[in-house]
């Protein structure tokens, strides 16, 4: 006869669960499918977020610049934010690798990780202003007037690559830091034999540093993806998903429709879209544990 | 026997009443009276800081002195308090007292869920303009006490600016148009109108401004209801022909937030700046400013100015002082306590027996001005909701894109109530 001792040890553990995290998602996924006075209508909800011009605006996508809708722009993040702190992580992980008093300098980069995001997205704010942007007085250094006498922020074409390029400085500090850790790891045997061999500089980063770091380049990844799949704070703040709506993004939506709009229901369809987008990802992670 | 249990009985009686009397007046004597309970704390929330707070504060330093209660004030702005409350009255929790809030359409949703007190009795209907009580009445009910308002008259200008370049007050838009290529000779560079940004909100005020010279009052009106829909020929023409057009040829400077370009204003950067009237209490010297209403034009079509609402005074049901808590709100809305505001600048009284008298100078200038116009609520505080937000982004887009103006009307237009 099995011992009930485990279940008896799992039960309150279990019971906060599915309080605060069963009950809560599937009230949400309940929810998203009922009008604000509670009859069931099946997918009209997503229909109506999916076909709003907030949420998904083919007629500019991708001719002209943004606005070009929340989820569009969720992807774009992904396609720049991503590659750019993944590499300039990298880069300075290697940078810095055997250099002394390094560790000075990537506190200074490490910075942007714990600074809080509403105060990263003020920095946002400044660096990209006409008059005091750090940003534009490099440009302006450099001869673009165009666009160093611009406030990025209040620019349809600029404010979401404001935005991105902002947050690629408070986020690149995880990525060196993972990727710091893992260059930790590999062993000095492996850089001497290629040393016998003649391998360059070059050769060595390709062939053993590079493969070695897979397993942190796939937690940066994934890692970054859902941060930039669930990513509010900084926008909300620097831009508040404007000027017209072109550097909004899903949270945001989701944040406006439930708490200035008080449309719950539509709000919760965001939440469960946003829920599956970022599905995928957290199904990887697990089983790359599970897999050890 | 008995007889003797009683005289023994009665002896106890008479000994346990003496040491009874001994020990309540010994104790009286030596132990210190009760004190009486501490004055109960009001927390008011109100969106005033700055010079707005410190021409708030004696109104609420007053109640103090006549409510017999302590007041700590709270600032929140009014964006905020639009996410704050639904959320925290859900919880049966308030975050203050009484407090100021100047969305209607958010007061009648909270009326119309429950969690605010009714002030029917304790507000005199008839000292009050009807159609601001009107705007938070819920079933014949009452759930705002009105405080004061703001007008937003038009373009701000310093005297001392203009009479130290030799400029005039334009009378139409022909001379309004000189006035500003004179006005770009003089600073020397082509954005002469400062664009006040925050939340969106002067820019719309700018726009709505344009809107009622362009296309009159009963456009204006009809826009609030969804009868004339944004992307109509009236409408269209009032942003492109004027507004638009005055965007395009760089006037307008690229919007900046507000105080950080009022102070630039100031400082003579910019020749002119559009906002309420609550800037008599920002500058240094009301004195010196005087303003540009082109719905005052010869050419207009109508004359009339928009007003906000003023910040309603509401009052949670999750106080946990309801009776002070009605008293203070009462006190708020009265003469008095206008009167003591008021006299501070930058704003007017809604309770109708404030005296001209309580007014600065500045303040009884601008009345004199404004003497004859229309006042009307301005559009996106009447509308609300979603469209508010949408009108407050689209136009900061429309400020540095003018030539997506089409495409910009449909979108607010998207969001536009309808009849």
């Amino acid at each position: 006869m099995k011992s009930k001792t485990p279940i008896f040890f799992l039960a309150p553990a279990m019971a906060i669960i599915a309080l605060f995290v069963v009950y809560p998602i599937v009230d949400t996924v309940r929810l998203s499918f009922l009008s604000p006075d509670g009859k069931f209508i099946g997918l009209n909800n997503y229909v109506n977020v999916l076909t709003s011009n907030d949420v998904l605006n083919l007629k500019r996508f991708p001719f002209t610049h943004p606005p070009w809708g929340s989820l569009i722009h969720n992807a774009v993040w992904i396609a720049l934010h991503l590659p750019l702190s993944l590499l300039l992580g990298l880069l300075f992980a290697v940078v810095f690798r055997n250099v002394k008093g390094s560790s000075i300098a990537k506190s200074l980069i490490f910075l942007g990780m714990v600074t809080p995001m509403v105060v990263g997205g003020w920095m946002i704010r400044f660096m990209f202003d006409r008059d005091l942007g750090i940003v534009n007085l490099l440009f302006r250094l450099v001869g673009l007037s165009d666009l160093a006498n611009k406030t990025w922020t209040a620019w349809p074409q600029l404010s979401m690559l404001a935005t991105i390029l902002g947050a690629v400085w408070v986020w690149t500090g995880f990525s060196m830091i993972v990727y710091s850790a893992a260059l930790a790891t590999i062993p000095r045997e492996y850089y001497e034999a290629a040393d016998i061999d003649g391998a360059s500089g070059f050769q060595k980063f390709i062939h053993i540093t590079l493969p070695l770091l897979k397993p942190a380049t796939i937690v940066v990844i994934i890692m970054t993806i859902l941060e930039e799949l669930k990513i509010f704070d900084i926008v909300f703040v620097a831009t508040m998903g404007g000027p017209g709506g072109s550097s909004s993004v899903l949270a945001l939506q989701m944040y406006l429709m439930a708490f200035k709009y008080f449309e719950v229901n539509k709000a919760t369809a965001i939440a469960v879209l946003l829920a599956l987008l970022t599905l995928p990802p957290t199904i990887y992670v697990a089983r790359s544990v599970r897999r050890g | 026997m008995s007889r003797a249990i009683s005289a023994k009985f009665k002896g106890l009686i008479l000994i346990i009443a003496v040491v009874c009397f001994v020990a309540g007046v010994a104790t009286g004597w030596y132990i210190k009276p009760t004190p009486p309970p501490p004055k109960p704390t009001l927390v008011v929330i109100g969106p005033y800081s700055g010079s707005e707070m410190k021409a708030f504060m004696p109104v609420l330093e007053e109640a103090e002195k006549e409510l017999g209660v302590k007041i700590e004030y709270r600032i929140y702005r009014a964006e905020e308090l639009s996410t704050i409350l639904p959320s925290h009255f859900a919880a049966g929790m308030t975050p203050g007292d009484v407090i100021l809030f100047c969305h209607p359409v958010t007061i009648r949703k909270l009326a119309e869920k429950g969690h605010l007190i009714d002030l029917t009795k304790i507000i005199k209907k008839d000292k009050y303009p009807k159609a601001i009580l009107d705007a938070v009445t819920v079933n014949g009910k009452l759930y705002g006490a009105p405080w004061v308002a703001n007008f937003k008259p038009g373009f701000w200008y310093r005297k001392s600016f203009f009479e130290k370049h030799g400029l005039k007050e334009p009378k139409n838009w022909r001379e309004f148009v000189n006035l500003l290529d004179k006005m770009r000779k003089v600073l020397g560079k082509d954005d002469v109108i400062a664009s006040p940004d925050s939340a969106g909100w002067p820019l719309s005020d700018i726009a709505e401004h344009f809107i009622i010279y362009s296309s009159g009052l009963k456009v204006f009106e009809k826009l609030k209801t969804g009868e004339i829909r944004f992307t109509d020929s009236a409408v269209k023409s009032a942003f492109k022909d004027k507004l638009v057009w005055l965007i395009k040829y760089g006037y307008f400077s690229e919007p900046e937030d507000w105080t950080t370009i009022m102070e630039k204003w100031w400082k003579g950067e910019y020749g002119l700046y559009f906002m309420g009237d609550w800037i008599l209490t920002m500058v240094k010297d009301p004195e010196d400013l005087d303003v540009i209403m082109l719905t005052a034009f010869e050419d207009s079509a109508s004359k009339a100015i928009t007003a906000c609402f003023p910040d309603f005074i509401i009052v949670p049901k999750y106080t946990k002082y309801p009776k002070l808590a009605k008293e203070l709100a009462a006190f708020l809305a009265s003469a008095k306590a206008q009167s003591i505001r008021v006299k501070n600048g930058g704003c007017v009284a809604t309770h109708k027996d404030v005296s001209p008298d309580a007014y600065p100078a500045a303040a009884r200038g601008l009345a004199e001005k404004i003497k004859g116009m229309e006042v009307v609520f301005d559009l996106d505080d009447t509308v609300g909701g979603e469209f508010q937000t949408t009108f407050w982004d689209q136009l900061k887009r429309l400020w540095v894109e003018p030539e997506a103006v089409d495409e910009i009307l449909a979108e607010i237009e998207s969001k536009q109530p309808t009849p």
